[in-house]
């Protein structure tokens, strides 16, 4: 079942067109990424997929609620972290989610009861009473995550959630992220971050303006730049590098002091072929590894084959 | 209803803890009804002085009428620091109105509370209700001890009567709930344009102008706030906050907040 699905959705601001025709389906239980250069229009996005703001044409289906006819229940049923954390600095953190839990509709019992929970579960528990102008960049980062969660939504929009943070707070975010995964809720998050996203995502949106591509991490590096296989040799590998592109299924071949690089559709059955060609012409193998293209290059591929084609308001 | 309570209370929480807020919420209706009540007091004191018990003539007003100079003089000044009142909930409602969503605005709490379920006409009238219900009370609270200052320092009748007119009570009454209202909607309306709650409130004052004019006017023999004329204006106020508000509705609007306020 898909918890968030669009077709067709637009959104302009006057002539610019901030979200061109997005179609899109995320599966229930999903971390998806959402990656794009500044100004891509993810925040208007989420702005539409959260009913904070409406689309120029297209639909979307949230949860089973249709954009534009059950706005309300949109937003009761989805957890959102803004760009900016947003919280009211003269009260104190459990104010803080309190008030917003009142908000979603979590009776006042309750609302105590989840406020607790979370502060305890980010570490924030004994700074509860503390007002929020003297927390860190992290700790207010960790209660606007918190305060997204208060009233228990199955989607969470998580607008890049690491930012700005030291590595250690960062860490507790991303495990933090990774158990809500386990409890089996979607979670969309926009990020520049691309080692986190190939961390914690099971599929990714890379988009700008448009989506101009939408597949797991694997496929999208396998799709992009083919499954490579890094052969070390013996003495210089420039000279094995003929007998490697000699054979029909090999895709491509560069050589590089003792390494041939070798591009194939499928190594897994593949490379005995290749280690059997290369030992027959002479060649003496040291080691046969696995060629790990990452999300960066597959996203800057992405990003600089595509041109902007507008700016978001 | 529950959230507008609940927003409401957390509205209170932060007033309560700016001092600065706090200090421009009560300084004023302290020094609008001590400093007036001090003058007429003192006003009093000098009825002794033979020459002010004869018929006042300077003041043209029929509000003034028959009056000796002395009653004249205590009325007279009792009913300038009257106009006080009128100018009250303006300068409160747009201290705590512009606090309350200019501050939304420069700490980026609104995103997140638009992306609450709460509705923006809830969101609205919390906004509201959180600015006027204390501007009311401070201002009745402080007009109640102006009453009862003069009613204690009138040199007679005729004086406490001259102040506390019933044209008067209408414009502290009812006058001043509509003032707030619209001063409250004009901070809405100048808060989507500015980010610095001070010059919001430089520019909602003035909404108070064509109100002084009125009073002085009075003063001055031109008009009289008499009573069938106070209820006249509250009939104007009323279309004025009825429309002020509708107005800021329409900028009070989810999509607008986030795509053009700066």
């Amino acid at each position: 079942m898909n918890t968030i699905e669009t077709h067709k959705l637009t959104r302009k601001f006057g002539n610019l067109v901030a979200v061109d025709n997005l179609t899109l389906s995320i599966p229930e239980g999903t971390v998806f990424g959402f990656l794009g250069p500044n100004g891509a229009g993810k925040t208007t996005t989420v702005r539409m997929l959260t009913a904070l703001i409406a689309p120029t044409s297209g639909t979307a289906n949230v949860i089973g609620h249709e954009l534009g006819t059950d706005n309300r229940s949109i937003r009761r049923s989805v957890g959102i972290l803004t760009e900016t954390p947003g919280l009211y600095d003269r009260l104190s953190a459990e104010q803080n989610l309190i008030f917003f839990a009142r908000l979603y509709d979590v009776p006042a019992q309750r609302a105590q009861e989840q406020a607790e929970r979370y502060l305890r579960m980010l570490e924030l528990w004994e700074r509860r009473s503390d007002r929020v102008g003297g927390f860190s960049k992290g700790m207010r980062q960790k209660l606007a995550i918190a305060r997204a969660l208060l009233h228990e939504p199955r989607v969470i929009f998580l607008d890049e959630p690491t930012a700005g943070l030291d590595p250690e707070a960062a860490r507790t975010v991303r495990d933090f992220i990774k158990e809500l995964r386990s409890e089996g809720r979607t979670i969309f998050l926009t990020t520049h971050n691309l080692p986190e996203a190939d961390e914690l995502c099971d599929l990714i949106g890379v988009f700008r303006t448009q989506l101009l591509r939408v597949d797991t991490p694997v496929n999208l590096r396998t799709g992009l730049f083919g499954r490579g296989t890094q052969v070390r040799v013996v003495g210089n590998a420039s000279g094995w590098a003929s007998t490697a592109r000699s054979l029909s299924f090999v895709r491509q071949v560069t050589s590089q002091d003792d390494s041939l690089l070798v591009t194939l559709d499928n190594p897994d059955e593949q490379n005995p072929q290749l280690v059997q060609a290369l030992v027959t012409a002479g060649a003496q193998i040291r080691f046969v590894e696995p060629i790990a293209h990452s999300l960066e290059e597959v996203y800057l591929e992405l990003i600089e084959d595509e041109p902007a084609t507008s700016v978001q308001n | 209803m529950d959230k507008i309570l609940v927003i409401l209370q957390k509205e209170w929480i932060e007033i309560r803890q700016q001092r600065g807020l706090m200090l421009g919420v009560l300084l004023p209706p302290l020094l609008f009804t001590l400093i007036p009540l001090g003058i007429i007091y003192l006003s009093g004191s000098l009825v002794s002085n033979g020459s002010l018990s004869s018929p006042g003539k300077s003041f043209p007003g029929p509000a003034f009428a028959g009056m000796t100079t002395a009653e004249q003089g205590q009325a007279v000044l009792g009913s300038q620091f009257s106009i006080f009142y009128v100018l009250l909930p303006v300068i409160i409602t747009s201290i705590i109105a512009s606090y309350s969503i200019v501050g939304e605005k420069t700490s980026k709490t609104l995103e997140p509370l638009l992306a609450t379920p709460v509705r923006t006409w809830e969101l609205l009238l919390s906004k509201c209700l959180a600015a006027l219900i204390p501007g009311l009370m401070v201002t009745w609270a402080s007009g109640t001890l102006f009453v009862i200052g003069t009613a204690a320092f009138a040199i007679s009748g005729r004086v406490f009567s001259a102040i506390v007119s019933p044209g008067w009570l209408v414009v502290f009454l009812l006058w001043t709930p509509l003032l707030g209202t619209v001063a409250i909607a004009a901070m809405l309306a100048i808060s989507s344009r500015v980010n610095d709650p001070r010059s919001a409130q430089q520019l909602s004052v003035w909404i108070i102008v064509p109100f002084f004019a009125m009073f002085f006017g009075e003063l001055a023999g031109l008009q009289v706030l008499g009573l069938g004329f106070t209820l006249s204006v509250v009939v104007l106020l009323l279309v004025l906050a009825v429309l002020s508000i509708w107005g800021a509705s329409r900028l009070f609007q989810r999509e607008v907040i986030l795509t053009r306020w700066k």
